[in-house]
C-alpha cells in the first residue's frame, strides 16, 4: 500500500494534465458490503437504521448517496469512516478487510468532511495548529518542514497562505469548508466521504464547494463519496448514484441512468418533488402521499409501499430485493415493476 | 388608491448601539396585492428575515425599527409597544423556519391551536376546541380529531409544520409571513407544504410573503420576487420574468450559481468574491467588488433604485446598467 510518507499527493497534483476523459479504473478501491447497523431504542428495541447495504467507489470516482433525513445515509458514512462498527457487513480498502479497530494507516485513508463548518472545527484552534499538529501527528512532516506543507494545503483548497494565522470564528462558512477540506487532504486519504458539505453554505458559494471537490478528485485521484439529499448535488458531480430509502438502498446505478430513466417509484418521487428553477420537462408532478415512516416502525413488505403510487397487495407482503433493471444491466432497483416503463 | 393589502416603504432598520451601530436593512419596500404572494430572496445578511420581524414588530432587543411605513389594508402599523401588537392581532400572522420551537412542548397540539380563537377571537371553550380540529383539516392533516391529542414530540417535521400554519392561520390574518418555513424539512414533504401554501392562498385569499434562500423554492409559491443583498432590495418583479431575464447582476449571479436538477447546459458558477460584512459595505453599489458588468462609476455613487419602462409589468432594479446584465 501506498501510504509511506514517499511521493506525496500533492506532487502529483502540480503535474497537470489529466486527460480530460476521465477514464474509471475498474479495481475499486473502498467496498461496503452488507453493511447492517441498529441502534438500542429503548424498552428492549432496536431501531435499524441501515440494512444490508453495499457500495463501491474507485480511485477518481464520486459515489452520491442521496436520501431523505433517516434514510440511514449518514450512518453508512460513519461505517465507511470508521466512526461506527457495523453489526454485520465489512468494509474494505483495496481488497484489505478494514476491522474493528482501525489502524492509524486505515484511519488516515478513509476521511470525512463533515456538513457543517461551524461545529467541526474547533475555535480555539488556529488554521495552522489544526493541520500542524495532524501533519506532525502522522508524521507526514515535522519541524520545518511542516510549514511548508501547510500552505501547499491552503493553495490546494484555494485560500492564501495568512488564513494559516486565523481562528475559524474569522472566516466566513465557505472559508471554513475549505479549511475542513484542506483538515481532510492533511493526511492524505484515499477516499474522502463528504456528509451535506455544502447544505449549511450561501447559494452563492456552494458552487465554489462543489467545484474544489470534482478539481481534488481529477487532480488527487481520490475516491469520494458525496452525501447529500439534494438531487440536484448530486448530479452535478457524481458518477454512480445511490438511492437510500429507510436504511435501504433501493436503486443504485450510473447517474445518468438514474436521472433520466428512473426504476423505483422513490427515484421517480424524489426527482418530482425537488424544486426547479425551470418547469419540469413533463410536468406530470408524483406528490408523494405521508412522510418516511419511523424505522422503529417499519412496514412490511416493501418499506416504501405506504406511500407509492404503484404499490400492489403483492407489495404489502413481499420485499423486492435489489436486482438488475432492465435485466443484465449494473444498475439496480429494488421493487417488484422494475421493468415498468412510468 | 390600489389594492395592496401590505405595503411597505423606506423599511430602515439598525443593530447595535453607539459606535457599532450598523444598518441592517436600507430603504425596503416593496407591496403585496391581496391575495398575492411575494418572494424575498437573499443569503445569509442580506436583510430578508430582519424585514419579516420587523414588519411582525417581533425584533430582538438591540435591533431597532429606525424609519419606514408598514401599511397594512392602507393603515399605518406602530413599530414598538402593545400597540404594535395589538394593531396586528389577527390580522399579520408569522410561520417560522423550526417548526419544533414554534410549539409548546408541555401542551397538545389541539390546545395550542384551541388558544388563538379563545383568547383572541372570543369563543366559547367548545368552539374554540372545534375550530382547532377545522383548522387541522383545512391544512391537510390527516386523522385531525385524534391529532389535536398529540404532544408535539409525537409529529413528524412536515405535521408539525402544518400545525404551526394552522396557527397562524387561526385568526384569520390578511397576510401570511412565511421565514423559510420548509428549510427543515425534506424535499417530498417540503413540496407537500408549498403546494398547501399555494392552496391556502386561493382557497382563503391571504396573502402571503416568502422569505427564502432558495430560488427554485421561491419560484414554486412567489408571483412577485424581490431579491435582496446586503440590506437592501435589489431587484423586483414578476418572478417569472426576474427568473428569465434578470435586470441585476447579483440575480443573474444567483441564478448562475445555483445547484439547479436540470442545469446540466453549464457547470455551476460561484459569485467571486465573499458576502461583505455588514458594517462595512462597499461604497457606491455594494455590489459592484464582485460585479463583472461594474464601470469606474459603480463604486461612487449609490445607483439608487429605478424602475425599467414600457409600462405594463412593473420591474425594477438598483443597478445602473441592466441593459448590460440583461444582455448577458
Amino acid at each position: 500500500m501506498s501510504l509511506e510518507v514517499g511521493p506525496s499527493l500533492y506532487e502529483v497534483a502540480a503535474t497537470p494534465g489529466r486527460p480530460p476523459e476521465r477514464d474509471r479504473p475498474a479495481l475499486p478501491l473502498l467496498v461496503a458490503e452488507g453493511l447492517c447497523v441498529s441502534f438500542p431504542a429503548g424498552r428492549g428495541q432496536r431501531l435499524t437504521a441501515v440494512e444490508d447495504v453495499s457500495l463501491s467507489v474507485s480511485a477518481g470516482e464520486t459515489v452520491g448517496i442521496v436520501g431523505e433525513s433517516g434514510s440511514g445515509k449518514s450512518t453508512v458514512a460513519r461505517c465507511l469512516a470508521g466512526l461506527l462498527r457495523p453489526d454485520s457487513g465489512t468494509v474494505s480498502l483495496r481488497g484489505e478487510l478494514l476491522g474493528a479497530r482501525r489502524t492509524r494507516e486505515q484511519h488516515r485513508a478513509v476521511q470525512l468532511v463533515f456538513q457543517d463548518p461551524y461545529s467541526s472545527l474547533n475555535p480555539r484552534l488556529s488554521v495552522r495548529s489544526v493541520l500542524g499538529e495532524l501533519l506532525v501527528f502522522h508524521g507526514l512532516a515535522k519541524g520545518e518542514a511542516v510549514e511548508p506543507r501547510c500552505r501547499e494545503l491552503m493553495a490546494l483548497v484555494g485560500l492564501p497562505a495568512d488564513a494559516l494565522d486565523g481562528y475559524p470564528s474569522s472566516f466566513s462558512g465557505g472559508q471554513r469548508q475549505r479549511i475542513a477540506i484542506a483538515r481532510a487532504l492533511a493526511v492524505q486519504p484515499q477516499v474522502v466521504v463528504a456528509d451535506e458539505p455544502i447544505s449549511s453554505l450561501d447559494v452563492s458559494v456552494q458552487a465554489a464547494i462543489l467545484a474544489l471537490f470534482a478539481d481534488l478528485r481529477d487532480r488527487l485521484g481520490i475516491g469520494m463519496v458525496l452525501i447529500s439529499h439534494n438531487l440536484a448535488v448530486v448530479r452535478n458531480i457524481c458518477d454512480r448514484a445511490a438511492v437510500m430509502y429507510l436504511g435501504r438502498v433501493v436503486e443504485v446505478g450510473e447517474r445518468e441512468e438514474i436521472f433520466t430513466d428512473p426504476r423505483h417509484p422513490y427515484t421517480r418521487a424524489l426527482l418530482a418533488a425537488a424544486p426547479r428553477l425551470r418547469p419540469g420537462p413533463d410536468g406530470v408532478a408524483v406528490r408523494l402521499r405521508g412522510e418516511p415512516p419511523s424505522p422503529t416502525a417499519r412496514p412490511t413488505g416493501c418499506e416504501f409501499h405506504p406511500r407509492c403510487p404503484r404499490a400492489e397487495p403483492l407489495c404489502t407482503v413481499e420485499r423486492p430485493e435489489l436486482l438488475p433493471a432492465p435485466p443484465g444491466s449494473s444498475r439496480l432497483a429494488a421493487c417488484h415493476f422494475r421493468d415498468e416503463k412510468p | 388608491m390600489s389594492t395592496a393589502v401590505l405595503r411597505v416603504s423606506d423599511l430602515t432598520v439598525s443593530v447595535g448601539r453607539g459606535e457599532r451601530r450598523f444598518v441592517a436593512v436600507r430603504d425596503v419596500g416593496f407591496e403585496v396585492p391581496a391575495g398575492g404572494s411575494l418572494g424575498v430572496v437573499g443569503e445569509s445578511g442580506s436583510g430578508k428575515s430582519l424585514t419579516l420581524r420587523a414588519l411582525m414588530a417581533l425584533l430582538p432587543r438591540g435591533v431597532r425599527a429606525e424609519r419606514g411605513v408598514v401599511e397594512l389594508a392602507g393603515e399605518p402599523l406602530p413599530f414598538t409597544g402593545p400597540a404594535a401588537r395589538r394593531a396586528r392581532r389577527g390580522r399579520l400572522a408569522m410561520v417560522f423556519q423550526d417548526p419544533l420551537s414554534g410549539l409548546d412542548p408541555v401542551y397538545t397540539v389541539g390546545d395550542q391551536l384551541a388558544e388563538v380563537p379563545r383568547r383572541v377571537l372570543g369563543a366559547s371553550a367548545g368552539a374554540s376546541r372545534r375550530r382547532a380540529v377545522e383548522l387541522l383539516r383545512m391544512v391537510g392533516m390527516p386523522d385531525p380529531e385524534r391529532r389535536a391529542h398529540a404532544f408535539p414530540h409525537q409529529l413528524s417535521g412536515g405535521m408539525r409544520q402544518r400545525v404551526l400554519i394552522a396557527m397562524a392561520l387561526a385568526s384569520e390574518p390578511k397576510v401570511l409571513l412565511c421565514d423559510e418555513p420548509t428549510t427543515a424539512l425534506d424535499v417530498t414533504v417540503q413540496a407537500q407544504v408549498l403546494e398547501l401554501l399555494d392552496d391556502l392562498r386561493r382557497r382563503l385569499g391571504v396573502a402571503v410573503v416568502f422569505v427564502s434562500h432558495d430560488l427554485a423554492v421561491v419560484r414554486q409559491v412567489a408571483d412577485e420576487l424581490a431579491v435582496m443583498y446586503t440590506g437592501r432590495v435589489v431587484e423586483t418583479g414578476p418572478a417569472n420574468e426576474v427568473l428569465s431575464n434578470p435586470a441585476h447582476p447579483y440575480t443573474l449571479g444567483l441564478l448562475e450559481a445555483v445547484v439547479d436538477l436540470d442545469g446540466t447546459a453549464h457547470a455551476p458558477r460561484a459569485i467571486p468574491g465573499a458576502l461583505p460584512d455588514l458594517a462595512h459595505v462597499p461604497s457606491g453599489c455594494p455590489f459592484h467588488p464582485r460585479c463583472r458588468f461594474a464601470s469606474e462609476d459603480c463604486a461612487l455613487s449609490d445607483p439608487g433604485f429605478r424602475y425599467l419602462g414600457d409600462g405594463g409589468a412593473e420591474r425594477g432594479t438598483a443597478c445602473k446598467y441592466p441593459e448590460r446584465v440583461m444582455a448577458g
